[in-house]
């Protein structure tokens, strides 16, 4: 017997928050300090919104200080729009850049630990790509609180939601967003804790749940990181932006791929090859090591392809080395403390004595739901889907474009939340009331649950997600071409083929992994596919996107690519502008804001 | 490739359906570098998908994946299976969830209670400092946070909690307690009366016997005893 899925509860909020991480709750706590009488509710697939994957984050978060007296917010700008292959856009860099200093000093005052030089004041370290004078020496630019930045920024947020009573729906998850007229209204909540559905009515609905990284075999991203959120936009009809723009970080820990910071390259790092040699002064003579990751990445994949990499003995795989032995003492057990004990826990080496293994690992996704600069999510490149939200990793606006730069994803999910809060908040005053839907079955959620409870079949879900992990690293990774995306789409209709015979254990709704495991693995599996086909699509090189078989950047793909799945799993596709007001508006520094060549 | 392991998981599962507990063992090879979480995986993959546990960072950085192994209280992602046989000198290891928090199902726990411990010790600034001037940042000489930062590196595992020979009925626990007492130290934090009514409270830190339990097991290697002694001299600076 399959117990039958109905709603067992429902709730009205003023603000649903799926996805309670960084940017999700920085988002709620600027709501509430416009309007503090703002009912919110906020769910979390994890035990408590103090343990999301934002609390992973190490190396900093870029911002110029007003005082300073060398770097200014215009090369911030600079460093942000060549870093993204000039495919960010501009009015969103510009918003974010502007509020940077401000909202610094918003999470200092609220209790975040930043580091502090000999004066007191913030210490200030350099990452990848951050430069002054428009593309001139390192800036130190990036504040951080040791090599935890993200933990900071994490217990900071969390803490002011609780302090401000914040409604957490805690090991629950999304399964379905509601519509009236075409309003969002809210969503379909499982919680898996207690086996049961609630339906959560709200005039705002804000999606924060974070990036895809679990579609690719080695990851620094967390367990949770299923592209939730994503999916469940592509579900209603709704597209994602720019999904083939995936970071690999260039170091992660061989193995595991946990991330090893780019602040260990900022505090002086060096790439080794199996011979010994710094080979990253071949792929860019003047930044070398602090180049950006997209271009670090594909530098460690080619050294290893032409057998300049070493391989682990324990984990067979290829990497290359991160030369750290040479920092001070201080650095290794006061300034990243975390990173150097991961070397020795996980792979048992001492990097004060021994070279690291490193090799790439998916980080982070630029691109996500589209929305505009104030966090409404976009249905096609003109029209908003009123009452839906979207902020963080999940959304994209796009301030990152075809490539991250380190430290700005950081700076996003705090900047946007603020922004996209106070967009709400101003929402809310007008908003109409989602009215008192009737409790009932909602169609797709019960169909959808029904489904993975009476399925029948010999297939292991976890066989059919490992499965697709490698078919995306190996077909559709750092390095792409048309032949291995084609193939990887093959195997994916396959592996959603299979999916649908895999029985689960036991059918009981209570606090069954297996039945969250199975419903992430549909998530994986449509943000996979459409990510696939938006590679496929794009026939040219583009930040991170880098296809072998056209290894150009072209000014024909000078737009953001939307993307639709449909019921059949065929993905249609769609195209947003770039926003160029930098450049088009003119001034002393507009030239630097045209579509320009990438080089470091 | 060095030999992999042929280890034994004696895991004590629990079905909320029947409410049924037993203690079920499996089997399995498992090469030394890999984690417990890859090796609960695995068992997932290969023999039983419906065994529950749960974890997120999978590098010791959220503690979602506490757990007691061989009666040690540990995050799961950060022990290694050849750490573990040369820790523990066995290849058997018995694998319980917290009992610290009411279990759901097999390893999983539901930690809403033990949080609500730490929220009572209220982790946000309750009265903040604020700036010295607008656009500015509060000056905090690095000597004086050296005094504290080393606290805020706990991720909330309860592993300690967990450790602790005191009752967490009667106390908030050893992490609460860090959680308050980090803002004792902390320039930015006014409520001075607040904070010290939280650690002298029948529920706070007269609750602690000393016993460093907590020091010992803390997957952050965090001194936590040191924090509780400097609680209960009432020295913050």
């Amino acid at each position: 017997m399959t117990p039958a899925i109905r709603v067992h509860e429902l709730v009205k909020k003023d603000v649903l928050i799926i996805g309670a991480g960084g940017a999700g709750l920085r988002t709620a706590v600027q709501i509430l300090s416009r309007r503090p009488e703002t009912s919110i509710a906020a769910v979390t697939k994890v035990s408590s919104p103090q343990k999301s994957h934002t609390t992973t984050a190490q190396g900093g978060v870029a911002a110029v200080d007003p005082k300073d007296r060398i770097d200014r917010p215009e090369y911030h700008m600079f460093d942000t729009w060549k870093g993204s292959d000039c495919s960010a856009d501009q009015n969103v860099i510009k918003t974010i850049v502007d509020s940077a200093w401000e909202q610094i000093l918003w999470l200092d005052a609220h209790g975040l630990h930043f580091t502090r030089n000999e004066e007191g004041r913030f210490s200030k370290r350099t990452f990848g790509g951050h430069t002054l004078h428009f593309g001139g020496p390192s800036a130190f630019r990036a504040l951080f609180e040791a090599d935890r930045t993200g933990k900071g920024i994490m217990d900071t947020v969390w803490a002011e939601s609780l302090k401000n009573k914040v409604r957490f729906f805690n090991q629950s998850l999304a399964t379905e967003l509601l519509f009236k007229d075409e309003r969002c209204i809210g969503a379909v909540i499982f919680e898996a804790r207690t086996g049961t559905f609630t339906m959560v009515l709200a005039k705002a609905t804000l999606i924060s749940t974070g990036g895809l990284g679990q579609v690719f075999k080695i990851t620094t991203n967390c367990r949770q990181n299923t592209g939730d959120g994503l999916a469940l936009a592509l579900r209603q009809g709704l597209p994602v932006m720019d999904l083939e723009a995936v970071q690999f970080h260039p170091t992660g820990i061989v193995g595991p791929g946990i991330l090893a910071s780019e602040a260990l390259r900022g505090e002086g790092g060096i790439l080794l090859n199996k011979d010994q040699e710094p080979f990253m002064e071949r792929y860019a003579p003047k930044m070398k090591d602090l180049a950006p990751r997209d271009l670090v990445s594909r530098s460690i994949e080619n050294e290893i392809r032409e057998g300049r990499g070493a391989v682990h003995p324990e984990h067979n795989l290829p990497h290359v080395w991160l030369d750290i032995r040479h920092l001070s003492e201080y650095v290794h057990k006061v300034k990243l403390p975390e990173i150097t004990g991961f070397f020795s826990k996980f792979i048992g080496i001492d990097p004060k004595v021994d070279l690291c293994p490193v090799r790439p690992t998916v980080h982070y996704q630029m691109g996500g739901v589209p929305v505009n600069a104030v966090g409404e999510v976009q249905q096609d490149a003109q029209r908003i889907v009123p009452g839906l939200f979207a902020v963080g990793e999940s959304a994209c606006a796009s301030f990152h474009g075809f490539n991250r730069l380190a430290t700005n994803s950081l700076l996003e999910l705090f900047t946007m939340g603020k922004c996209v809060g106070d967009r709400i908040a101003d929402f809310l005053q007008e908003a109409p009331d989602p009215g008192d839907t009737a409790r009932q079955a909602p169609e797709q959620t019960a169909a959808q649950f029904s489904g993975y409870l009476q399925a029948k079949g010999s297939e292991n879900l976890w066989t059919i997600r490992e499965a697709m992990r490698s078919v995306m690293t190996e077909k559709c990774g750092v390095f792409r071409k048309e032949s291995t995306i084609l193939e990887a789409i093959e195997d994916l209709k396959e592996l959603r083929e299979r999916a649908a015979h895999v029985r689960l254990k036991s059918s009981s709704l209570l606090m069954n992994q297996e039945l969250v495991d199975r419903f992430e693995l549909d998530n994986l599996l449509d943000v996979a596919l459409t990510l696939a086909e938006g590679a496929l699509a794009r026939k040219e090189s583009r930040g991170a996107h880098s296809r072998e078989d056209y290894p150009e950047r072209s000014d024909a793909f000078q737009y953001h690519t939307l993307a639709f799945l449909q019921d059949n799993g065929a993905v249609r596709l769609g195209k947003r502008p770039i926003d160029m007001s930098l450049f088009r508006e003119g001034g002393e520094h507009a030239g630097h804001f045209d579509l320009l060549e990438r080089k470091y | 490739m060095n030999t992999p392991y042929a280890i034994t998981l004696n895991i004590h599962r629990y079905d909320p359906e029947a409410k049924r507990n037993w203690i079920q063992a499996y089997r399995l090879e498992a090469g030394g570098m890999l984690r417990f979480t890859d090796v609960l995986r695995k068992i997932n993959q290969e023999q039983d998908p419906g065994l529950a546990w749960t974890s997120s960072c999978e590098h010791a950085q959220c503690g979602s994946c506490s757990a007691v192994v061989n009666g040690k209280p540990l995050l799961l992602c950060e022990l290694l299976v050849q750490d573990a046989v040369d820790f523990f000198e066995t290849t058997s290891f018995v694998l319980k969830p917290l009992s610290i928090a009411p279990v759901l199902r097999d390893l999983i726990v539901d930690l809403a209670q033990a949080y609500e411990r730490v929220h009572q010790a209220r982790p946000y600034l309750i009265d903040p400092a604020g700036p010295p001037a607008e656009g500015d940042e509060l000056r905090i000489p690095p000597k004086v946070m050296d005094h504290y930062v080393e606290a805020t590196r706990c991720i909330n595992c309860f592993c300690c909690a967990q450790a602790c020979i005191s009752s967490h009925r009667n106390f908030l626990g050893p992490n609460a307690m860090l959680a308050n007492i980090v803002r004792l130290f902390d320039p930015k934090e006014q409520a001075q009366t607040e904070r010290l009514d939280i650690l002298s409270a029948s529920s706070g830190l007269a609750r602690c016997h000393t016993a460093r339990a907590c020091s010992f097991v803390c997957p952050k290697e965090i001194d936590v005893a040191h924090f509780m002694a400097r609680g209960k001299e009432g020295r913050f600076s």
